[in-house]
């Protein structure tokens, strides 16, 4: 018999984007994004929860300290806190701001940086709508 | 094509703790627990998260009555609400009672109480410990 343990920690953050097809019109933007497209951008509260797995160790008693996740995740979000992201973050220069392109960065910048096994990430753009992202043999942490 | 169905009660209760290794000095317990290895421990209002996997009955309609199940969960909370884990606790008495751990020994006590039954069976434990941070525990391959 197998144990599965993952911890899940919360973090925010602000940032603004818009959604533009450089080639296309303004009017053919407005079609696909909507009032995304609109010319000066607008900005969500992010809500991002990271999760991993790994073993209780058997003296902390943990899978990570809270702190340590922190020390990997912040300056990750510090990137995208308070920036307008399509334009001040190079990533975003050539693909659309969109949640999925978000996680996809978020885990990429991530993975190296996390002790144990990322396994798992959601990031809510506003409280009806949010994206994850995980590979998918990972899946089984997900329950 | 089989479809799982799930049930889960949350149920909330509040506890004090202390992550404290007794082989360590006061500096390494401080070093690795941070604030959480304060002498009088400290609390949170926990809120656990009990999912049970089974087939619907068919007359009563349920996976598990939930009334009998939030009786079940009251029972076994009664040691872990408004107490503090390590001291009042025996599980906790050499044990850490980080949420990982307590999550790991809430599994045990719920697999026991809910065994027995051939329509249902615990799936996960799902245990916060702040608003922020949650613990997710199950075991695979009975």
């Amino acid at each position: 018999m197998s144990e599965v343990v993952t911890f899940t920690k919360s973090y925010r953050f602000s940032a603004g984007h818009r959604l533009y097809i450089k080639g296309l019109s303004d009017e053919e933007n407005f079609r696909i994004f909507d009032s995304c497209s609109n010319s000066a951008g607008h900005g969500h509260d992010y809500y991002l929860e990271v999760k991993v797995a790994g073993g209780i160790d058997s003296v902390t008693g943990r899978v990570i300290s809270p702190e340590e996740l922190d020390r990997a995740v912040t300056p990750v979000i510090e990137e995208l806190d308070y920036k307008r992201l399509d334009i001040e973050v190079p990533y975003f220069r050539d693909r659309q701001p969109t949640g999925e392109h978000i996680t996809e960065y978020i885990w990429n910048c991530l993975e190296p940086r996390i002790p144990c096994k990322l396994v798992h990430l959601r990031l809510s753009e506003t409280e009806s709508s949010y994206f994850e992202y995980f590979q998918e043999e990972e899946c089984p942490y997900e329950r | 094509m089989g479809y799982r169905k799930l049930l889960t009660k949350k149920m909330e209760f509040s506890a004090s703790h202390r992550y404290w290794n007794p082989e360590w000095s006061e500096e390494k317990n401080r070093e690795i627990f941070g604030k959480s290895a304060g002498p009088y421990g400290h609390g949170h209002n926990y809120c656990l998260e009990l999912t049970v996997e089974g087939e619907v009955d068919p007359e009563t309609g349920m996976i598990i009555n939930l009334d009998d199940l939030k009786t079940i969960m009251k029972e076994v909370l009664e040691d872990f609400d408004h107490k503090h884990l390590n001291e009042d606790n025996a599980r906790f008495k050499d044990l850490v009672p980080t949420t990982e751990n307590i999550a790991r020994v809430l599994w045990e006590i719920f697999e026991d109480r809910l065994e027995g039954s051939e329509k249902y069976r615990l799936y996960r434990v799902r245990l916060h410990e702040t608003r922020d941070m949650y613990v997710d525990y199950w075991r695979d391959g009975q």
